[in-house]
C-alpha cells in the first residue's frame, strides 16, 4: 500500500475522531472507494473557467496594487441615504456620552471577512474594508487578498491606510477583527500599526442599549431594527470562507465578488450605525431605546441626566430600573425618592432594597426599629447576623438611654 | 521532591522498633512458603556536592533561607550537563530532590538573562504542586521570579497576564497543544525568549501518549524557531531501561543521561508473594485478592500507612470495598480507607490526596492513577494486587513506599495470571532483570497526520522542511487533496474553516468521554467521567459501575450523545463483560513462508464485538448470571502477525479439526504471554485471536472449555462442516493504526516460539493451567487429548523450519 492509501485508509477508519461507530459491516476497501468517488464527483462540477487575478480585479472595478492584492476603492456621496439614514447626517461627527468633543481623531471604519471563526493562527482575514467620512462623501477602501503570498503587502497597505490620529470604529472588533489581525501582523513579522489606536466597539453601546428590546445584536439585527433595511441577495458570512478557498483552489469569483459586496455593505451600515446610535441616545423614545441600558451608561459620566431620564419615565420603570434611579437618589441626597423606590422593591422581596432600607434607617433616618424590621427579612448569612447583633446592642442603648432620660425628668 | 539535601540525616540502621521491618520478618516467618523471592535494599547514605560556583548569589541566599547548603551529585552533575549546553535527561527515585535539577538552571536564567521557562506535567496536580514549590524558593529569596500555571481551570482574564508577565509557565502537553501553540502570537514574547523547556515524569510518556507528545514538541520547536529561539530541554524521569532513547525521542535532538542517584534512602524490603495452590489437581491457587487483603489488614492493624495497587478500576473497588468492610463500618468515624482512581472528579481526587499526604488515611486502593509523582507523602506498605506488567512500572508503584528513616515494604502478589505466575515463579526475571524500554512511534501514520495537520494550521509548511520520518511532501499532498491545505508557491497554507487541534486527543486515538450521570430519586448528577475506549467494557446497560465501592446500576447508555446514566443499587454481584474479536486481513508488509507454516506480518481490520456480561457474587465468586449487551462493534484497524499452518501438515497431525483448533487455541495464550514479555509492553498493549483471517469465523473458548467456531452473527459453527479450514493465529497491536509493536514481533518471532515451546513444556500442570496455554476445566480430563500436548503439536509445527 502507498502511503497514500494507507492514509486514507487509517482516517477513514477513526480519522477526525469519528463520532458515531462506522457501521461494522462495510468493507473498508469499498468505504475508500466511495469516499474517493465523492471527492472525483465534487471536483467534476466546475464548469466556469477560472478567472485570473486581473479579471477578478477588472470585475471588481479595482486595481491591483501588489501581487496578490487588489485595492477597491469607492465614494458614495453624502446626498444620498441609506434606508432611514440620510446620509447627509454623517457630516456631523457622531460622537457618544463620554466622548470627548474635540479630541479631532479621524473615525476609521473596519471591517474584514476572514478564513475561518475559530480563531487561531491558522485564520486569516482576506478581506479588509475600511471607510472614512470627508470631502462630501463616505470613502470607502477595500483590500482583496488573491493568493497567501500578498498578505505582507496586504498588512502593509492597511498601515499606511491609517494614521496616529485615528480612531477605529468596529462592530465586535474589540474581541474578533482585531485580534485577528495583530496574530496576522505577528505572523508576517511586521509591526501592528493600531497598538496605539483608541477603538469604539459599537457592539457594545448596542448591547447597552438594545439588548433587552432585541432577539440579538447581530449587525443584520441592528440593520432592520435601528437602520430600516434588510438585505437581499446577500452572501451569509459564515460563507466568507467557502468563497475564498473556492477562487483560490478553482479560480471560482462568483461568490468572492459577493463577499465583497456583502463587505462594502457591512461598512456603510457601520458608518450608518455609528450615527443612528447617537441620534438614538438623543431621542429614546423615538428609538425604542431600552431607556434603563441608557441610563446605566450615561450615569458613569453624567449622573444628573440618567436620573432625569429615568424619572421621566418612572411609572413604566422595570424593578432594574428602579434599583438603577434609587441608586442615583441616593448618590443626589434625595431620600424621599430613594425610600419610595426601595419600599416597592422591598415589597416585591428585592433583597438588595431591603438591605438598602436597613442601612438607610439605621444611618440616615436612625429609625432602629425599622431598621431591625427591615434586617430580619434579610437572608441569614455573617453580615447580617452582625448587623441585627448590632442594631439590637443599638435599641437596648436607646432604651436605657430613653429611661434614663425619662428617670431625669421624673 | 524539593528536598532540602542538608537537613537530611544519614539514615540509621532499622531498630528493631522498626514496624515495617517487624511486619516484613513476621509474613517471613509465618508464610515462608508462599515467598517466592525476596530483595533486601539497604540503607544508602546520601553524597553530596558543594553548591556551584556560578550559582547567583541572590538564588544562593534563597536556597540557604529554605537550608539547603549543599547539592546531592546528580544535582550537581545535571547543573553543569545544563550549563554545558546539553540537553539533559535525569533518572532518579522518588524524593531524590529532583526539582532542583531543572529550578535551578531555570530561575539562574530567569534572573541573569530574563529567559523564559515552559514546565510540562502530564497531569494538572502535577503543575500545581511544582508551582506551590515555586513560589516557597521564590519567596525565600525575594527572588521576583513569577511562576503561573496555564491549563484548562486558568481563568480567561488570567490568562493574558500568565502569557505576558510569566518568566515560567506551568502546563500540561495537551494545554500546550490545544490552547498555546494554535495561538502562538499571542505568546509571541515568551516564545522569543524562551530558554528552556522542562519535562517532568517522561517516563509517561510512552505508548499512543508519549507518540502524541512527541508530535506536540516537534510543533513546540518549530514555532520556537519562528520566533528565534533555541530552548534546552531538561528532562526527568522514574526509572526506565532506555531515558536517554526516549528523550531523544520525544524530544528528536541527542541527549545526555544522568542516572546516578546521590540521594539517602531508607531500608527497602520486598516480598514476592504467590497465593497458596487450593486445588492441586487443577493447579488452581487462592486467589491474589485475598492474599492483597490478608496483608493490608495485618499492617493497617500494626498501624502502618499503606497503599494497594490494582489493575483495573473494578479491582479496585472490589479491594476497597472488602477494607472498608473491615475497617469503617461505623460510619460515624472518618474513613479509614478510600479508594483512588481515574474517572472520579479531580475535586474529589485533590481531597484524596490531601487526606493522604496529612496522614488522614491509613489505606488507599489505587490504579496506577498514582503511580505519578502526585505528593502524597510516604508511606510504609505497598502491596501490588496482581504484576502490573512491566518491571518500571512495578518499581514505580513500589517506590510509592519509601522512608527515609526506616524501612519500606513491598510486596508483590501474584494474581492466576499467566504473567504473573511465570514472574514469581522465576524471581530472578524480576529481580535481576533491567527495566524496560518505553517505546514510543512518533511517526505512526495517524498520529503524524493529525499533528502535520495542527503544524500547518500554526505555520505555513515551507518547500524541503521536515516534520517526522515519513515523507512530508507526500503526506501535505494528500491533506491538500482533502482540501485542508493549499499549496502555494514555496509554502503549504491551511485552508479550512477549522481549529484542528480540537478535533485531536493526546490520550487516545479514538474520540470522547462519557459522562456517567447519577439518576437516583430524579437527580441529575455527574458522578464520573469515563474514557472512550473503556467505555463499551464497563457501561453497558446492567453493568454494576463502582464508585467509592457504592454500586450503580447502569440503566441506559447512550452511545451517541456520550452519557451513561445510573442509579444507586443494593446488588450482591459485579459485572464483567465478555468480548469477542475477528480480524480480518488487509495487507501483507513482510513474509515468511516455510513448508509447513507461514508467518506474516501486515494491516488487518478488527471488530470487537461485546457480546454479553457475567454477573459475579461477591465473596463467593460465583458467575450468578449473564445480561446481553447491545453495544455498536467496536472497530480498529491496526497492524498484527499472524501464524497459519498449511492445511495438510495441520491434517497429518490432528485427527480432527476440533484437536487443531484447541491447538490453536492453547498455543495463542502461550505466545499472548511470551510477546508481552519479549516485547517489554504491557499486555494489554497486544490483543489476541485465532480467526480464519477473512473475518468469516473466528474461535473462542465456549461454556464447555473447548474451542468453538463462531460466525460474525454470534452462531456457532462445527469446524468439521467447512470446505476450507485454516486457522490464523493473530497477535495484533491493540491500538488503531498500531503505535508499532508488530514490527518488532515479527523479528523476534523466532525466539518468541522458543520460548513459548519452553513454558509450555516446562509447565508443571498436567493438562494445561493458566500459566500456560489458559484455564481448563475438570471435565477436561475426559476430553480424550490433552489441551497441553495439543497446543505444543502446534507450536512445533509453528517452530518448524525444516522440510
Amino acid at each position: 500500500m502507498s502511503l497514500k492509501t494507507r492514509l486514507a485508509s487509517l482516517q477513514a477508519q477513526t480519522g477526525g475522531g469519528c463520532d458515531s461507530p462506522v457501521p461494522a459491516s462495510a468493507d473498508l476497501r469499498q468505504r475508500l472507494a466511495r469516499i474517493r468517488t465523492q471527492r472525483l464527483s465534487s471536483q467534476s462540477t466546475v464548469t466556469c473557467a477560472p478567472i485570473s487575478e486581473a479579471e477578478l480585479a477588472r470585475r471588481l472595478n479595482g486595481r491591483q496594487i501588489a501581487e496578490g492584492v487588489i485595492h477597491l476603492h469607492r465614494r458614495v456621496p453624502l446626498t444620498g441615504s441609506l434606508s432611514k439614514v440620510p446620509l447627509a447626517c454623517l457630516r456631523e461627527p457622531a460622537r457618544l456620552p463620554g466622548e470627548d468633543q474635540s479630541d479631532g481623531l479621524r473615525q476609521v471604519y473596519i471591517d474584514t471577512e476572514t478564513t475561518g471563526l475559530s480563531g487561531g493562527s491558522g485564520t486569516l482575514a482576506f478581506l479588509v474594508g475600511m471607510a472614512v467620512v470627508e470631502d462630501e462623501a463616505v470613502v470607502l477602501s477595500q483590500l482583496l487578498l488573491t493568493r497567501f503570498s500578498g498578505e505582507a503587502a496586504l498588512l502593509s497597505a492597511f498601515s499606511m491606510a491609517l494614521s496616529p490620529l485615528d480612531r477605529l470604529v468596529s462592530y465586535n472588533g474589540k474581541s474578533y477583527d482585531l485580534p485577528l489581525l495583530m496574530t496576522r501582523f505577528r505572523m508576517q513579522a511586521l509591526s501592528p500599526p493600531f497598538a496605539a489606536l483608541s477603538h469604539l466597539d459599537l457592539l457594545h453601546p448596542t448591547r447597552r442599549l438594545f439588548a433587552r428590546r432585541w432577539p440579538d445584536c447581530r449587525l443584520l439585527t441592528l440593520e432592520e431594527r435601528l437602520l430600516g433595511f434588510r438585505r437581499v441577495n446577500d452572501l451569509p458570512g459564515a460563507e466568507a470562507p467557502a468563497a475564498w478557498f473556492d477562487y483560490l483552489r478553482h479560480g471560482r469569483g462568483d461568490k468572492l465578488i459577493q463577499v465583497v459586496k456583502h463587505n462594502r455593505q457591512d461598512i456603510l451600515s457601520l458608518v450608518a450605525a455609528h450615527s443612528a446610535v447617537a441620534q438614538a441616545i438623543k431621542q429614546p423614545e423615538a428609538f425604542d431605546v431600552d431607556l434603563v441600558g441608557l441610563a446605566r451608561w450615561l450615569a458613569e459620566t453624567d449622573e444628573p441626566r440618567a436620573r432625569e431620564l429615568l424619572l421621566s419615565d418612572a411609572d413604566r420603570l422595570c424593578n432594574a430600573g428602579k434599583r438603577l434611579l434609587g441608586h442615583l437618589a441616593r448618590r443626589a441626597g434625595d431620600w424621599p425618592l430613594a425610600v419610595g423606590l426601595w419600599e416597592g422593591l422591598a415589597a416585591s422581596g428585592c433583597t438588595h432594597s431591603i438591605e438598602r432600607l436597613a442601612k438607610y434607617h439605621e444611618h440616615v433616618s436612625k429609625d432602629l426599629a425599622m431598621a431591625k424590621h427591615y434586617c430580619e427579612q434579610l437572608p441569614r448569612n455573617a453580615v447580617q447576623g452582625q448587623r441585627l447583633k448590632r442594631l439590637n446592642e443599638k435599641l437596648c442603648n436607646q432604651a436605657i438611654q430613653q429611661q434614663t432620660i425619662k428617670a431625669q425628668h421624673t | 521532591m524539593n528536598t532540602p539535601a542538608e537537613s537530611l540525616p544519614s539514615s540509621p540502621k532499622p531498630v528493631p522498633a522498626d514496624p515495617a521491618a517487624s511486619l516484613a520478618a513476621r509474613l517471613r516467618s509465618h508464610y515462608a512458603d508462599r515467598i517466592t523471592g525476596e530483595l533486601f535494599i539497604p540503607t544508602q547514605s546520601g553524597q553530596y556536592r558543594p553548591l556551584p560556583a556560578g550559582l547567583d548569589p541572590r538564588l544562593t541566599a534563597a536556597l540557604h533561607r529554605r537550608g539547603i547548603t549543599r547539592l546531592y551529585t546528580h544535582q550537581a552533575a545535571a547543573w553543569a550537563s545544563v550549563q554545558a549546553g546539553q540537553q539533559t535527561v535525569i533518572v532518579t527515585p522518588t524524593a531524590s530532590g529532583k526539582t532542583l535539577c531543572y529550578n535551578l538552571p531555570v530561575l539562574q536564567a530567569a534572573l541573569q538573562k530574563q529567559a523564559k521557562a515552559l514546565y510540562l506535567f502530564p497531569t494538572k496536580a502535577l503543575a500545581q504542586d511544582q508551582v506551590a514549590e515555586l513560589t516557597a524558593l521564590n519567596q525565600a529569596g525575594a527572588l521576583g521570579v513569577r511562576a503561573f500555571t496555564f491549563d484548562g481551570d486558568t481563568p480567561g482574564d488570567a490568562r493574558k497576564a500568565v502569557r505576558n508577565r510569566g518568566d515560567i509557565v506551568v502546563s500540561n502537553p495537551d494545554m500546550l497543544h490545544q490552547g498555546i501553540l494554535p495561538h502562538h502570537t499571542k505568546w509571541a514574547q515568551f516564545f522569543e525568549s524562551l530558554g528552556y523547556v522542562v519535562i517532568d515524569e517522561m517516563h509517561s510518556y510512552r505508548g499512543v501518549f508519549g507518540s502524541h507528545v512527541a508530535n506536540v514538541l516537534r510543533r513546540l520547536q518549530r514555532i520556537c524557531r519562528f520566533y528565534g529561539s533555541d530552548p534546552l530541554f531538561i528532562l526527568c524521569s522514574a526509572t526506565i531501561a532506555n531515558p536517554a532513547e526516549l528523550a531523544a525521542e520525544l524530544i528528536g535532538k541527542e541527549v545526555t543521561a544522568i542516572t546516578e542517584s546521590g540521594a539517602p534512602q531508607g531500608a527497602k524490603h520486598l516480598l514476592l508473594w504467590n497465593p497458596p495452590v487450593v486445588n492441586p489437581d487443577l493447579g488452581i491457587r487462592a486467589s491474589a485478592r485475598s492474599q492483597t487483603t490478608h496483608i493490608t489488614k495485618q499492617a493497617v492493624k500494626s498501624g502502618l500507612k499503606s497503599i494497594v495497587f490494582a489493575q483495573s478500576r473494578l479491582m479496585v473497588e472490589v479491594l476497597t470495598k472488602y477494607l472498608k468492610d473491615a475497617f469503617d463500618r461505623d460510619p460515624r468515624h472518618p474513613a479509614r480507607v478510600a479508594a483512588y482512581r481515574g474517572g472520579y472528579l479531580p475535586s474529589e481526587r485533590r481531597a484524596m490526596e490531601k487526606r493522604l499526604r496529612e496522614g488522614r488515611l491509613d489505606c488507599v486502593v489505587s490504579t496506577s492513577a498514582l503511580e505519578l509523582g502526585v505528593d502524597i507523602g510516604s508511606l510504609d506498605l505497598c502491596v501490588l494486587n496482581g504484576y502490573p506488567g512491566t518491571i518500571a512500572g512495578t518499581w514505580q508503584r513500589l517506590g510509592r513506599a519509601g522512608r527515609r528513616q526506616r524501612t519500606a515494604v513491598g510486596v508483590l502478589v501474584a494474581s492466576s495470571l499467566p504473567l504473573d505466575q511465570y514472574i514469581i515463579r522465576n524471581p530472578d526475571f524480576f529481580l535481576g532483570a533491567s527495566p524496560e524500554q518505553a517505546r514510543i512511534d512518533p511517526d505512526q501514520l495517524l498520529i503524524l497526520l493529525e499533528h502535520i495537520r495542527c503544524a500547518a494550521f500554526e505555520l505555513p509548511f515551507l518547500q524541503g522542511e521536515a516534520f517526522g520520518k515519513e515523507a512530508l511532501g507526500e503526506i501535505l499532498a494528500y491533506l491538500q487533496e482533502q482540501g485542508i491545505l493549499h499549496h502555494e508557491g514555496a509554502q503549504w497554507h491551511w485552508m479550512a474553516d477549522s481549529y484542528p487541534a480540537n478535533n485531536v486527543s493526546l490520550r487516545s486515538v479514538a474520540e470522547g468521554n462519557f459522562l456517567v450521570i447519577d439518576t437516583t430519586a430524579g437527580a441529575r448528577t455527574v458522578i464520573a467521567e469515563v474514557d472512550y475506549s473503556s467505555a463499551p467494557m464497563t457501561l453497558y446497560a446492567g453493568a454494576i459501575y463502582m464508585i467509592q465501592s457504592l454500586p450503580y446500576q447502569v440503566e441506559r447508555l447512550d452511545w451517541e450523545g456520550r452519557k451513561a446514566f445510573v442509579t444507586r443499587t443494593r446488588a450482591d454481584y459485579y459485572t464483567d463483560a465478555i468480548d469477542y474479536t475477528r480480524l480480518k486481513i488487509l495487507e501483507d508488509f513482510a513474509q515468511d513462508k516455510q513448508p509447513k507454516h507461514a508467518v506474516a506480518q501486515g494491516e488487518v481490520h478488527l471488530v470487537r464485538r461485546i457480546a454479553g456480561y457475567k454477573k459475579i457474587r461477591y465473596y463467593s465468586h460465583e458467575n450468578v448470571g449473564y445480561g446481553k449487551i447491545n453495544l455498536p462493534d467496536q472497530e480498529m484497524h491496526t497492524t498484527a502477525v499472524w501464524w497459519q499452518i498449511n492445511p495438510e501438515a495441520l491434517e497429518a497431525v490432528f485427527p480432527t479439526r476440533q484437536q487443531s483448533l484447541d491447538g490453536f487455541l492453547g498455543a495463542g495464550y502461550a505466545l499472548h504471554i511470551i510477546a508481552a514479555m519479549r516485547l517489554l509492553s504491557e499486555p494489554r498493549d497486544i490483543g489476541r485471536a485465532v480467526g480464519d483471517g477473512h473475518a468469516k469465523w473466528f474461535a473462542t473458548v465456549g461454556a464447555s472449555g473447548r474451542g468453538q467456531l463462531r460466525n460474525p452473527e454470534d452462531e456457532a459453527m462445527d469446524p468439521a462442516q467447512l470446505a476450507h479450514f485454516t486457522p490464523t493465529l493473530f497477535l495484533y497491536d491493540n491500538y488503531p493504526g498500531g503505535i508499532g509493536l508488530s514490527a518488532p514481533l515479527y523479528e523476534k518471532r523466532a525466539a518468541i516460539l522458543a520460548d513459548a515451546q519452553r513454558l509450555v513444556s516446562a509447565c508443571d500442570c498436567a493438562h494445561g493451567c493458566p500459566s500456560c496455554i489458559g484455564p481448563i476445566l475438570a471435565s477436561d480430563e475426559v476430553r480424550g487429548y490433552s489441551p497441553k500436548r495439543v497446543a505444543l503439536r502446534v507450536l512445533s509445527l509453528l517452530a518448524d523450519h525444516e522440510s
